[in-house]
């Protein structure tokens, strides 16, 4: 289902790059350069994601989003940014943003944290009792996970792991959105760790079971849904 | 523009003796001031204008006899006298003024006068005046010895406030040509520095004065500045010199995917590209994360962090790819380990650059060790492991960006891992300790626990 998103960007050719991108995956984009109007846009309100470079002309990026969030616009942000720093993503995240991606970045990595903004934003307020992903079935509140029944024992970790997984069921979640949202880290630890524990979870959940759940998508990342 | 800081500093200076010699000198005067000076002015004008009324109605004739009269009342201070035009003593009870031999004219004065009765000379208050014929009379009164003093005295004053002003004005010229010429030592240096000159250093007078402070202080800075230039002529060279390599392999797998025939061989080549460009995307973000660090700018996210939750995290992420590499990775963090102030995400990155180090480096079957524990009030958390370490020789290349050390570390990544360490200790005003673990390297983050004052710290 195709959804509204504001793109606030002013360098032409990312912005002509996104709106393509994700058009073709079904969302109605609209793209204003410059951060006035961005604001101006931004807080009627009647978009599920707003998608901000944090250098535009006319406002700057995070004092844009103060703005939005000063006039109660909940609206999910995205930032975007060139400055690429630990500490530029944190300054980002702390001033009211829901992600923030570093540019250069592969389409499909913004398209992976789109999506689940996206589904974040289709307001699941109650916290859900159970998960059933197949014959997965999770209960958040005892973090008692069963497939088929049979109670699998997940270390707290490995369990967060497969709660954000679930969470974002048959979409692609990126090593780095892993990374970011289990182990709050926003640095890159360089070797294969997301890969290593996504590969003992996925032992655990399809030992002895002939479906694969824990799908690797090629060059993306990972993807749990009770189909390929 | 320096001439007239010297004229100013003179001017000051001269105005501030006038300002503390006046106020002294107002303070001697009111001390010993007496109004009787005043008192002996009034009486002789009274006197004289007495005289000056009988001379008007009766002429020379009773001039004489009212003179002869006050003459024989007895006052003993009292003096009249009549002079020829030509200075010449005629009658009355004053030969000579004196003392300079003053010329006769009309007016006020005081001064000395040699008296005719006693032949004694006597400081004198009189008032002198033309007769009709070419005559002068003069009355007045002697003055007692503790008037003249006072006479003196507040002649003398008004002579000491010009000579101190004077005096003022000169010390104000000799310091500001002395502080003058110290300083234009400075100015001179900071002008041939900013003419590119960058070796200048400011010259030291020897005498350990605050000026040779603030010259010593000017040098230290100029010395950080020129090492972090050339710091920063090293890495823009390294920098330039180890893209090229990865950009070079970018390259030969672009051009290798457009030759091409087949689609797989292309798809797989141009997997091979995206994994090139992420990596010279991660080298930048290091050598970005590197400078944000050592210029202090991260040190307003600092939060109170607890060391053992810090390290019992990572071990947990990094204890699956140590079983993988075949080591043990174990943990020993001693109990009650205190809270410190510091940047999580760069501490975490710099004990998970560690781990990442050691786990590569051990050897298979040993085991890597993360530990935290607090020694000399100083927090240290750090990585041990069995490898081949770094010997004493080469630690110093081994903590530069891009350093590369030969044979045995240089296997993999980009040669930034320790120098980011090291950032991130000096970040949190600590340092990065590299000891041999025999065998192995133990790499110590010895971080104080105290927070890190806000000010830069300056390392030689």
């Amino acid at each position: 289902m195709g959804r509204k998103i504001l793109l606030i960007e002013d360098d032409k050719e990312t912005a002509s790059y996104l709106v393509r991108g994700l058009g073709e995956e079904g969302h109605g984009v609209e793209h204003v350069a410059d951060g006035r109007d961005g604001l101006f846009r931004a807080t009627d309100g009647s978009f599920d994601l707003v998608i901000l470079d944090r250098m535009v002309p006319g406002l700057d990026g995070l004092g844009l989003l103060k703005a939005m969030r000063a006039a109660k616009v909940e609206t999910p942000v995205l930032i975007l940014s060139a400055l690429a720093s630990v500490t530029d993503r944190i300054e980002g995240l702390e001033s009211g943003s829901d992600d923030y991606l570093v540019k250069p970045f592969s389409f499909g990595e913004l398209l992976a944290r789109v999506n689940a903004l996206l589904r974040r934003g289709e307001g699941k307020s109650a916290p859900d009792l159970r998960i059933l992903v197949g014959d997965l079935e999770i209960e958040p509140l005892s973090r008692v996970v069963k497939r088929a029944g049979k109670v699998i024992d997940l270390k707290p970790r490995e369990y967060r792991l497969l709660e954000y997984l679930a969470r974002n069921e048959g979409r692609v979640v990126t090593r780095t959105m892993l990374l970011e949202q289990v182990w709050d880290y926003h640095f890159d630890p360089g070797t294969n760790v997301i890969d290593v524990h996504v590969s003992r979870l996925r032992r655990k959940l399809e030992e002895g079971f002939e479906r694969p759940i824990l799908h690797t998508v090629r060059g993306a990342g990972y993807r749990l849904a009770a189909t390929a | 523009m320096r001439l007239p800081t010297t004229l100013r500093v003179g001017l000051l200076a001269a105005l501030l003796a006038f300002l503390s010699s006046a106020a002294l000198i107002g303070f001697i005067h009111w001390r010993t001031y007496d109004d009787s000076v005043d008192a002996v002015h009034q009486q002789v004008v009274e006197q004289a204008s007495a005289l000056d009324d009988v001379y008007s109605s009766g002429g020379r004739r009773a001039l004489d006899k009212a003179m002869a009269d006050t003459l024989a009342a007895g006052d003993p201070q009292l003096l009249v006298a009549i002079f020829a035009a030509n200075g010449a003593p005629r009658i009355g009870n004053v030969g000579a003024l004196l003392n300079p031999p003053v010329k006769l004219r009309s007016g006020y004065r005081v001064g000395r006068v040699r008296r005719r009765d006693t032949a004694a000379t006597t400081g004198a208050a009189y008032l002198l005046r033309h007769l009709d014929d070419g005559e002068w009379l003069l009355t007045g009164r002697s003055l007692g010895e503790r008037l003249q003093f006072q006479r003196i005295l507040e002649g003398s004053l008004g002579l000491a406030l010009a000579i101190s002003v004077l005096l003022g004005l000169l010390c104000g010229l000799i310091i500001a040509r002395y502080v003058g010429s110290r300083v234009a030592d400075m100015a001179d240096v900071a002008d041939r520095i900013a003419g590119g000159d960058l070796a200048q250093r400011v010259p030291l007078s020897g005498s350990r004065d605050s000026f040779d402070g603030l010259a010593q202080q000017i040098n230290r800075m100029l010395d950080r500045m020129a090492a972090l230039m050339e710091e920063l002529r090293l890495l823009t060279d390294s920098l330039a010199h180890d893209l090229r390599s990865p950009v070079g392999r970018l390259r030969a797998r672009v051009e290798a995917a457009l030759a091409a025939e087949d689609e797989k061989r292309r798809d797989v080549l141009l997997a091979g590209v995206l994994q090139e460009a992420d990596s010279l995307m991660r080298i930048l973000t290091t050598v970005l994360e590197i400078g944000r660090s050592e210029a202090m700018a991260s040190r307003k996210q600092f939060a109170p962090l607890d060391p053992e939750g810090l390290i019992d995290e990572l071990a947990e992420m990094y204890e699956p790819i140590a079983e993988e590499a075949g080591c043990a990775l174990t943990v020993e963090a001693e109990s009650g380990l205190p809270i410190f102030t510091g940047h999580r995400q760069l501490v975490a990155q710099t004990l998970s650059n560690l781990l990442d180090n050691a786990l590569h480096y051990a050897r298979q079957g040993r085991e890597v060790v993360l530990f935290a524990r607090v020694r000399d009030g100083r927090l240290r958390l750090g990585v041990a492991d069995r490898g081949p370490g770094i010997a004493p020789a080469d630690q110093a290349e081994a903590r530069r960006r891009f350093g590369r050390l030969d044979s045995s570390r240089s296997t993999g990544g980009a040669g930034l891992g320790l120098a980011l360490a090291e950032a991130v200790a000096h970040l949190h005003g600590g340092e990065l300790e590299l000891v041999d673990n025999a065998p192995g390297l133990r790499a110590v983050l010895v971080l104080p626990l105290a927070p890190p004052s806000p000010t830069v710290a300056v390392r030689a």
